[in-house]
Parts: structure tokens; C-alpha cells; sequence
């Protein structure tokens, strides 16, 4: 009653003061940051953030009653009825395109940049509808909203894995505990109609302000490219909205492999023109490459440590930033050479369709000795056969490296497995991790139409953390990282000539069949024959 | 009634009435059983005609595969794979590869030609190369391997870059290579020097673009077969007991489609197509369709099979041995029968043997589907220029595919780069000798057990043609002494690979190989310890079930061989096929010494006559896992012996 009373005050204040400017009880900043890589690339990051003041996720418990009224003027309506509906304190989606190369680019800005579509949600158990219930709706609600196959994260892709998806924000005390749900698709396009409903999130739209950067046809054709919806919860402040979109941009491969300058043209293909008015804050910042010369324009409103800071509202439009290098680019000898602390190679090798082996490498490029904590959730298709795990340390078998192990073993048609432990590499040493793996053998039905294709695996993470440190995994050494995607082969049948098989079998059996009867409804009597004169034998 | 008896009988019915009759007379049980037996019997009499005719069909439909008249122009199966259709669409030939993208192919060839002078170390070279990927900004590495195979060591490095396609997951792959030694004259050392510079320039232009929608994997393998063997084996895990090979640092996905490009000259006239693969897998018949299209109608560029140029389109070339009438030479018929006549013996040659006619032989055992390119040297007109604009339109093809190649295009023989034969337009020749020596094997099996009696003596009870006047008794079949002696000679023949494959064999191969000869030819001999036959109406004789048994068995073989590897299937049809059924144990012993002297000179004469042969066949088992050497040590050698021991033993009385 309260809260509703709460909620309808500030839709009066709000829808009062709305014309004034900025609203209270909600707040939009918008922010774009560009790094231009080692690789001559440039990472480009939007973040738009919404928080609504004060508000707190949905309890559970209060599922069986009406809900209050919910009034924004910026915050997402669409997103927010999901979330009321289902009573999720804490989502995160993303849709990436593309492996992100860590050892080049680093560490992402957003940590979420698994191949494909994933999807986790913290939610806390309620007496009417379980988690799981709320999981499916939330699922095939989000799939509508973005026009994503994410009804295909059902239970046969769903995992609980606490230990690499901590909550971001706080989780609300109510009770019962909270619980997680994770499931990712690799398999997921993602293109530009996600993105029609991603933009339509935001106050401005594509219209003005950062957001009118975000053109589909430049976005699209970026070398990575992902968008992230994040929800969460924080505490005195209230529930906060972020959606993202990060990509990396290839300026050497527009200018013919020469230059590696950019500017919103050449990324973009566009400029900023208008501020959104709505927007409490709304910056553009740079981060100036150290080693090489190069100019800036315009001039920044703001150059600190290394960043250089332009205030959208401030400066004259159109806006155009663009960072200039004084000489050709060249890819340095070093380009390649990781700048993680961890390098991760995952491979699923043998070429047999009824066994394989999934094959782990982790390097540590630091000097002090690493942890890492590594899930692999398995669809069905591909079974672990956990005795013949075997780790190599730099070589030499070392099983001592694994510790903390869980594993939760698949289900054929149900549920896929998770495999959970504790990896320690050495300083500058190499892991590997080797574990035989078989292939399930499907029914015929099972096949997707593209059944010559091959399956795709969803990522492993791998999460460093420190073991000195108390509280562990939250305190990720550069966060989460996502391995690239697997594809599988399973046994496949030759649906290219069904009509073919049908023939051969139904003929096979007519015969079989036809023969039998034959021999069982035959009387057997003895016909005396006289032999005829041309009969020799 | 007396109406219809008053009515005159159409005809029709008449006829109706007849045909009735005849189907059902009244005592149809017995016509039947007479029937079957007079269908039998006549069977059983023409049974040696029936036997010729199928061997004779049989062979002659060997023969005339070649022929114009039996194949079919190619067509393009899968639809994912457009080839060339976005130039289509544009109206013109609409590919990038430009002629600054050929000067960046010379540089790197003058480079390359540095270090071929400075007589760099396979190390060097696969530096060399990593380095210029790295200067692309492609990930590169190198993976040193060794071989130790009985003949001797061969090691090398390689170098390889993977291109990570924009926007995709990298799960899917294809691969673009060139080893360092061309495939002229199966590796004898001539350098591929513009090859790797094509992939090599190629690496830089196709970074170019955002189009890809797989990871492309550029290897420079360094030797002839041995370089890509050991990274295949090593990005597929397979391990062999006698290959050291490095890790690799980098990794893709599962590779679907690859090119490898061989092009050794200084310019090409055509490119050549190489396409067998080892132990006889063939490519996906699409791939090569696609690329025929593509070089053809996007690039210009003639294709041929192998280096086989066309009489009918190089007129001052010709196929046809030089005592035929110019009458018949200069039939059009007649040189297109020798021209795919020799494309077909080029195939039956790769493929029977199991080896592979290039580099891509290697990778059919993964599942992936490729060929060689062959830029067939000449003084001109065509140059990376070509060769480049070809490459990138074939890649743009296999860059479509949604899947992995897989409609049924796996059973074929080309007869020229566009006209090819299905599996049923060739398959049905070695099978029909099969049967015949099936229906051979099958006779000499049934008289073996029966034996004509002489009028004297009583007819066996039971036998229910008493009154003929022929009179069969049956006899026991003495299965057990033969299949003793069958099972002797496969060990013999097991024994002889075992021995051909040690190290000792392939140093002294002048002095061990009539040594083995002659102990295989003399070995065998001890299946005559054997007490001759006593009595031959209580059983038959040893001969005549051993070549029953020895027909039935090769007929199996060659059946079964024929969906794995037809060549080799033709090739033992046309070995075992007459020889087999032709064994016999008549005549005077000196005869049938003679024969079995001649089985032996079938069955081991390679040993004598084929000696480079025998050594690259146990080659490409020890390293490539070939299976022809064992087959023709463990299936081929004992099934000739038998019929020469068919010879040997004692006959029927």
C-alpha cells in the first residue's frame, strides 16, 4: 500500500516536473567510450544508463496480489513490466556476435561477451510460482521484446552456477534465498533486429544525443559487436537499468590497410547533432593512445590521465570527435602478444562422430601463480566421461591442479551437465586440461534443419580470482572470461535422400513381411511328379 | 445358358479364356513344381554361358566407361553454393583481386626466391612466413614435426595464420594452403615458390573484407605430403606412434571446405584439377563443379583434369598412339574416347592404389572436402592475376555454405572437367564379375559334393530321381583341410607384410625381394602334405573346394570392395576375375606346375617387378595409414596363391 502510494506521488511529481527538464525519481546518463587498440582497432563502448530512484525489485512473496502501477517517463515500461511480472531482482542479456580476442583487445569494458545470446537472472523463491516457472516466462518474454530465439534457452540449456555469475548489485534480504538461472545459445545471430528494440528502450531513441550514433549498417559490419541489458538492484539508490552496446571497429580496413584513423564518420557514419534532452549527463570520452603522436578534434572539454572528456550538451553540433595518428599504421611486432593475464585456448578434437576430446590450455602471463575457477555447462549432446580427466602442468601430469571439483551430470533430453572447479596455473606456466568426451546419438526428429552443420557447444568461463583474498570469486581478477564457442559433430543421417531410405526400408520390410506370411499360411503337401523325358538332372 | 451358348464368342474372350487356362490348369501345384525345375535345370545347363556373358558384359562395361556416350555433363547440387552468382548478378565479372594485390604476390616471390638461393632451413622459411602474417596482422605461428618412418627420418617445420572471420564465432573454417614442394612428379623436389606467395598475398587481400562468415586458416606445410600431415594430425589430436609434432598455438574451428594451390611454373595455360584422396575418398563432386564454373566463366581460365590438356581443343596434341590410321585419329569420337580414357586411367591409378594425387588427399580422412589447383606451366597468358581472382571467388563460394557438403555427390568418376559418372553408370561392371565368379565359385561347390555314380552301384535312400538315368550320390566336402590351408596362406601373406615393412627389407630390397619371392612360391607347396583323397565317392576332392571357397571369397572382396574404392575393385576383377576361374587341377603334373608357377608370378611378381611401387606403398602405410599394402599382402597375395594351390593339389579322380 505504501509503495503504491510512493509510486503514484512520484508520477504526479514526475509528470509535473517532467516539463521542466530532467525528472526526478529517474535519472538517464549516456556515455561512449573509444580505445583505439594495439591492433589498429577501436573498441567503442555506449553505455545508457537508467536508474529509478528508490524504486526495489518486486518480492516474490506479493506474486499472488496486484501488482502496483507502474508509471515512467524514461525508465524502459516494456522492460519493466517484465521484471514486475516474473519479480526478477537482478537480469543480465546479452547478444554478441563474434569471438572476442582477449589476448588483443583485453579485458571488455562490459564483462558479458560470450559468443551468441546468454541470459542469467537472480531471483528470489516465492509461494506461488516457482524460479523456474518465472524463468521460462521471463525467457519467452525477453525473446518477444527482442526478437531473439531465446525460448530456446529451455531446460535443456538451463544451469545454476553461483560461483562465476555473482550478483552484480544487491540481493533484497526477503527470507528464502536467492536463486540463480543461466542459460546461453551460441548458435544466436544477432543482427539488426535486435537492435530496433534494443534503441527502442531508450528515451531518445536513435534520435538524438549518443544514441543517434548507433547506426545498424556501420554497427553490423563492425569485426565484434554485442548489445547487453542489465538490471540490477543497488541498494539506497534504487533499480538500475543499463543497456550497452560494445563493438570493435576496423579503421585500418577502411582506409585499405594504411591508416588507423577514425572519426564518427568513419565508424558511424554519422555525427551527433542533438543533444537528448533528457539526459542528466551525457560524455564522450577518448582514451589517448601513449606511445604514438596524433591530434585530437575537437578540443576536448576535458583531458585528464589519459582521457580526453567531451560534454555532448556543451559543444557545438554537429559532433564530430576523430583522433588523427601523424604517421601510417603498422601493425607492432607485439600485437599479438596477450595483454590478459590469462590466455585460454578450448578445442574439441577427433574427428570420429561417436567419441572426442575436449582439450583446455590456460596460459598465465603473470608472475605470481593464478586461480581460476571453470565452468563448462554441457548440453546433453556431449557427455563427459570425468575418469579421464587429466591435467599437465608445462607438460608433466600434475592432477593436484584441480581442486573444489562439482559436477552435475547431464540428463539425455532433459538437462545439460555443469562441471565446476578450481584450476591453479603456475606463474607463467601453461594448464592443460584434457577429458574424453562421447557424442550422443539422436533421434532422428532432434536434428535442426541444417543438420549437416553440427551442434554448437556454449562457451566455458573461466573466472580468476584471488584465494587469499576472503571474499573470492567476488573479487574477479578482470572478470569473466568466455571461451569461444564449439561446434560438433554428432552422427548425422543422410536426410539429403529421405524418399531414398524410405523406399529401401519399406521395401526391405514388405519383403521380410510378405516371405513370412507366406511361410506361415502355406499348407506343405507331397506332389508326386512323373519326370519328364528332357529332364536330366 | 442357351443364350449365351447361341451367342458367338468374341474373340477377345477367346483369347481371354486361353491365356486362363494357361495360367490356371487344373493341376497347377505340379505345373509349377515342373516349371521350377525346367527353369532350374535350364539354369544349371547354361550355367558356363551365362558365366561368360557376365564377365563379358562385365568387361566390356569396364571399357567403355571412358565412352562419350555414358556420362553426363556436371551440374551444381547444393544451392547454398552459388557459385559466381554475385558476378552474375552485377553483370559482369565483379572480383576485388586487383593488380596491386599481384604486385604484392611478386614481392613476396622475390623474397621467397631469396631465401630458395640462400638455401634457408625449413625453420627459416616457416619464420619467413609467420613473420609476414604477423605484418598482416593475421595470428600466426609455426609447428615443427618429425617423422620416423622405417626408410628414414624426415622432419620440417610449418607455418600457418588464422584469419578470424568478423561477427562469427570462428567455429567453422576453411583452409587455404600450398605446401613448399609442388606436386610435379609426386613431389621430386620442384618448389611451389608462387603457390605460397599466392596465399601469402592472398592472406593480405582477404583480411580486406568483412564478408567472411568463416575463419580462414592460411598453411604453408613445408615438404610434399608429410608437412600437412602433421598439422592435420595435430588440429585434429590424432596421435601416431612415429610423429613428433608440436602443439599448435593457434586454433579454429571445424574446417569444412579447403584449397590447396599448386603452382609451380613461371605462368599457367590451365588449371588442372587433382582430386583423389587417400585409400580412394573422394571430394565432394560439387566443390570441384563449383570451381570448374568459377575458373571458367569468372576467371577465364581453362580447366582440365590433372595436367591432361584436351586434343580437341590444343590441336597440335594428341592422345592417340601415332600407328592408328589418320582416319580414325582424326574422328572426333575417337579422341574424345582417348582423351577421357586417359583421365580415367589417371583416376584408376591414384585411386586403386589408396594414394592421393596431391596435398588435399590428406584431408578427405577428416571429413573435409578439397582439391588441388594446378597451375599447369606454361609460357602464358595467365599469372597470380588469374590464379587470384579464381581462388577468391571459389572462397566466396565455399564461404556460403550453410552446412558441410553432404548431398550424395561422393561416388563418381570424372571423365573430363564437366562431364562425369554417376555410381550406377560404373558400379554395376565389377559387380557383374563378381557374380560371375560367385556363380562360378557356387557350382564348383555344389559338384564337389555330388558325384555322378556308375550305374552298377546302388543310389544312395532318399534320393528321389531314382528312375533317371543319371545317378548322384553325395559326398562329404573336406571344408576343414581346406579352410586350414586358406587360413596358412593369409598368414603367409600376413608374414610377408610384416617382413616387406621392417627396415631390413627396405635396405636390402635388391637381395630380399627375390628371397621372399621364392619362399612365398614354395611355402605354400606344404598344403600338399595332405594325404591325397582316397576315396573319391566318399568325398571330393581338396582342389575343387578350395577354388569353391577361394571364387566365393574373392567375389566378396571385390563387391564389397567396390563401394569403398572402385578402381581398386576393377583392377582385382580384372586380376582375380578369369585367372580364379580358370585354376583347375587337370592335366599332367609338369602342366600344373606350370600354372602354379604362373599364379605366383600374379600374386608376388610385384615383388620382382614393382619395387619403387612396393617401397612408397609401405610408406604411405607407415606414415599415411594407406591400408592398399596390407590388402594386397593379407587379401590380395593369399587369394592368387590359392589358385595356384587349386593347381597343385590332387584332382578329382
Amino acid at each position: 500500500m505504501q509503495a503504491g502510494w510512493k509510486a503514484k506521488f512520484l508520477l504526479g511529481l514526475s509528470l509535473c516536473l517532467s516539463a521542466l527538464g530532467s525528472p526526478i525519481g529517474e535519472q538517464f546518463d549516456e556515455q561512449l567510450t573509444l580505445k583505439s587498440l594495439r591492433d589498429g582497432k577501436v573498441l567503442s563502448r555506449f553505455s545508457f544508463t537508467t536508474l529509478l530512484k528508490g524504486a526495489s525489485p518486486r518480492n516474490p512473496q506479493t506474486l499472488g496480489s496486484d501488482d502496483i502501477s507502474q508509471h515512467y517517463t524514461i525508465f524502459p515500461l516494456a522492460l519493466g513490466q517484465i521484471l514486475r511480472e516474473y519479480a526478477i531482482t537482478e537480469m543480465h542479456l546479452t547478444l554478441n556476435a563474434g569471438n572476442w580476442n582477449y589476448d588483443r583487445w583485453g579485458y571488455p569494458e562490459e564483462a558479458g561477451v560470450g559468443t551468441g545470446a546468454e541470459l542469467w537472472a537472480w531471483m528470489g523463491d516465492g509461494p506461488s510460482d516457482t524460479v523456474d516457472d518465472r524463468w521460462k516466462g521471463l525467457r519467452n518474454a525477453l525473446a518477444g521484446l527482442f526478437c531473439a530465439s531465446l525460448g530456446s534457452l529451455d531446460e535443456q540449456r538451463t544451469t545454476a552456477p553461483v560461483r562465476s555469475f555473482e550478483p552484480e548489485g544487491n540481493l533484497p534480504d526477503w527470507g528464502p534465498p536467492h536463486q540463480i538461472r543461466h542459460a546461453s545459445l551460441a548458435s544466436e545471430h544477432v543482427c539488426t533486429e535486435n537492435l530496433t528494440p534494443f534503441l527502442k528502450l531508450l528515451p531518445c531513441k536513435s534520435l538524438s544525443g549518443i544514441a543517434s550514433l548507433l547506426n545498424p549498417h556501420r554497427l553490423f559490419d563492425a569485426d565484434w559487436h554485442g548489445m547487453g541489458v542489465h538490471v540490477l538492484w543497488r541498494e539506497g539508490e534504487g533499480v538500475e537499468v543499463r543497456l550497452a552496446f560494445q563493438s570493435i571497429s576496423d579503421p585500418v580496413r577502411y582506409s585499405l590497410g594504411r591508416k588507423q584513423d577514425w572519426d564518427f564518420r568513419t565508424l558511424f557514419d554519422r555525427t551527433i547533432d542533438r543533444k537528448c534532452p533528457v539526459a542528466q549527463s551525457s560524455h564522450v570520452v577518448v582514451a589517448l593512445p601513449t606511445s604514438a603522436e596524433f591530434d585530437i578534434s575537437p578540443e576536448p572539454t576535458s583531458n585528464a590521465a589519459g582521457l580526453a572528456t567531451f560534454d555532448v550538451a556543451t559543444l557545438n553540433k554537429p559532433l564530430d570527435v576523430g583522433l588523427r595518428w601523424r604517421f601510417d599504421f603498422q601493425y607492432p611486432l607485439d600485437f599479438d602478444s596477450p595483454t590478459s593475464s590469462l590466455s585460454v585456448q578450448r578445442t574439441l578434437r577427433g574427428s570420429s562422430q561417436a567419441r572426442g576430446q575436449l582439450s583446455l590450455v590456460l596460459k598465465n602471463h603473470r608472475n605470481t601463480s593464478l586461480h581460476v575457477v571453470y565452468l563448462e555447462t554441457m548440453p546433453w549432446l556431449v557427455q563427459f566421461y570425468l575418469h579421464t580427466l587429466q591435467i599437465y602442468i608445462n607438460g608433466s601430469r600434475n592432477d593436484d591442479a584441480m581442486s573444489d571439483m562439482t559436477y552435475m551430470p547431464s540428463i539425455p533430453h532433459a538437462r545439460p551437465a555443469t562441471f565446476q572447479c578450481v584450476l591453479a596455473v603456475p606463474p607463467g606456466g601453461a594448464l592443460h586440461l584434457t577429458m574424453d568426451v562421447a557424442k550422443s546419438f539422436l533421434r532422428y526428429t532432434e536434428h535442426p534443419p541444417d543438420a549437416q552443420r553440427g551442434w554448437d557447444l556454449p562457451p566455458a568461463i573461466l573466472t580468476p580470482f584471488d584465494p587469499t583474498s576472503n571474499r573470492s570469486a567476488n573479487d574477479p581478477i578482470g572478470g569473466r572470461i568466455y571461451t569461444p564457442a564449439l561446434l560438433v559433430d554428432l552422427a548425422t543421417p543422410d536426410f539429403s535422400m529421405p524418399y531414398n531410405v524410405i523406399i529401401f526400408t519399406c521395401s526391405l520390410v514388405a519383403f521380410i513381411f510378405g516371405s513370412v506370411f507366406n511361410l506361415l499360411t502355406r499348407k506343405f503337401v507331397v506332389v508326386h511328379i512323373e519326370p519328364t523325358k528332357d529332364k536330366k538332372e | 445358358m442357351e443364350r449365351e451358348v447361341a451367342r458367338p464368342v468374341p474373340p477377345w474372350a477367346r483369347i481371354l479364356n486361353k491365356v486362363r487356362q494357361r495360367l490356371r490348369p487344373k493341376n497347377a501345384t505340379e505345373t509349377r513344381i515342373r516349371r521350377r525345375q525346367a527353369m532350374i535345370g535350364l539354369l544349371t545347363r547354361r550355367l558356363p554361358w551365362l558365366r561368360l556373358a557376365l564377365f563379358c558384359v562385365g568387361y566390356i562395361w569396364m571399357i567403355i566407361i571412358p565412352s562419350p556416350q555414358l556420362g553426363r555433363g556436371t551440374y551444381i547440387d547444393e544451392n547454398a553454393l552459388q557459385p559466381g552468382q554475385w558476378a552474375l548478378n552485377c553483370g559482369q565479372v565483379n572480383t576485388y583481386w586487383s593488380w596491386g594485390d599481384v604486385h604484392t604476390a611478386d614481392k613476396y616471390l622475390a623474397q621467397l626466391e631469396v631465401l630458395r638461393d640462400t638455401n634457408a632451413t625449413s625453420d627459416q622459411r616457416a619464420q619467413f612466413v609467420m613473420k609476414e602474417f604477423h605484418r598482416l596482422g593475421i595470428s600466426a605461428s609455426t609447428q615443427s614435426y618429425m617423422f620416423s618412418a622405417r626408410s628414414g627420418r624426415r622432419e620440417g617445420t610449418n607455418a600457418y595464420g588464422i584469419l578470424s572471420s568478423p561477427r562469427t564465432s570462428g567455429t567453422e573454417a576453411m583452409v587455404i594452403s600450398a605446401s613448399w614442394l609442388s606436386r610435379t612428379g609426386e613431389g621430386d623436389g620442384t618448389l611451389n615458390l608462387r603457390g605460397v606467395s599466392t596465399v601469402l598475398a592472398l592472406a593480405g587481400f582477404l583480411k580486406g573484407y568483412s564478408l567472411w562468415a568463416k575463419d580462414i586458416v592460411f598453411v604453408i606445410s613445408d615438404g610434399y605430403m608429410d608437412g600437412m600431415h602433421a598439422w592435420l594430425a595435430a588440429y585434429h589430436g590424432s596421435s601416431q606412434s612415429n610423429l613428433e609434432a608440436d602443439r599448435l598455438e593457434l586454433s579454429s574451428g571445424v574446417i569444412w571446405t579447403a584449397l590447396n594451390i599448386d603452382y609451380p611454373g613461371h605462368s599457367f595455360s590451365h588449371l588442372g584439377i587433382f582430386f583423389e584422396g587417400l585409400n580412394g575418398r573422394l571430394p565432394n563432386q560439387d566443390l570441384l563443379n563449383s570451381f570448374q564454373r568459377i575458373s571458367r566463366y569468372t576467371g577465364g581460365v581453362p580447366v582440365i583434369l590433372y595436367d591432361h590438356l584436351d586434343p580437341r581443343e590444343n590441336p597440335g596434341h594428341s592422345d592417340l598412339p601415332s600407328w592408328l590410321p589418320p582416319s580414325i585419329r582424326g574422328q572426333r569420337e575417337v579422341q574424345t574416347y582417348a582423351y577421357q580414357a586417359k583421365n580415367v586411367a589417371r583416376h584408376f591409378m591414384y585411386q586403386a592404389r589408396g594414394q592421393s594425387s596431391g596435398v588435399h588427399g590428406l584431408f578427405h580422412r577428416y571429413r573435409i572436402d578439397t582439391f588441388t589447383l594446378f597451375a599447369l606451366p606454361a609460357t602464358g597468358p595467365h599469372g597470380f592475376h588469374a590464379i587470384g581472382r579464381i581462388v577468391e571467388s571459389t572462397l566466396r563460394t565455399t564461404n556460403n555454405l550453410l552446412e558441410r557438403l553432404h548431398a550424395s555427390f561422393f561416388f563418381y568418376i570424372m571423365t573430363g572437367p564437366d562431364r562425369f559418372l554417376k555410381i550406377g553408370s560404373y558400379l554395376p561392371s565389377a559387380i557383374l564379375v563378381s557374380v560371375a565368379m560367385m556363380f562360378g565359385g557356387l557350382r564348383v561347390w555344389v559338384d564337389a559334393g555330388w558325384k555322378v555314380q556308375s550305374g552298377s552301384e546302388k543310389p544312395l535312400a532318399g534320393s528321389s530321381t531314382n528312375t533317371t538315368p543319371l545317378k548322384w550320390s553325395k559326398r562329404q566336402r573336406p571344408v576343414l583341410d581346406v579352410l586350414c590351408i586358406m587360413a596358412f596362406t593369409h598368414i603367409l601373406g600376413a608374414l610377408l607384410f610384416s617382413l616387406i615393412s621392417t627396415s631390413w627389407y627396405i635396405e636390402h630390397q635388391t637381395m630380399a625381394s627375390p628371397l621372399l619371392f621364392m619362399l612365398l612360391a614354395i611355402l605354400p607347396s606344404i598344403a600338399l602334405v595332405f594325404p591325397p583323397n582316397a576315396d573319391p565317392h566318399a568325398s571330393g576332392s581338396r582342389s575343387s573346394v578350395l577354388k569353391a571357397l577361394n571364387l566365393c571369397i574373392a567375389s566378396t572382396v571385390i563387391s564389397i570392395i567396390s563401394v569403398l574404392n572402385f578402381s581398386l575393385a576393377a583392377l582385382l576383377a580384372m586380376l582375380l576375375g578369369v585367372p580364379l576361374s580358370i585354376s583347375s587341377a587337370k592335366g599332367p603334373i609338369h602342366i600344373r606346375g606350370l600354372k602354379y608357377a604362373g599364379y605366383t608370378l600374379l600374386g608376388l611378381g610385384w615383388l620382382l617387378f614393382a619395387k619403387e611401387q612396393a617401397r612408397q606403398a609401405i610408406w604411405n602405410w607407415q606414415i599415411l595409414s594407406v591400408w592398399f599394402a596390407p590388402f594386397a599382402c593379407i587379401v590380395y597375395v593369399p587369394l592368387v596363391l590359392q589358385a595356384g594351390l587349386v593347381c597343385l593339389l590332387p584332382p578329382d579322380s
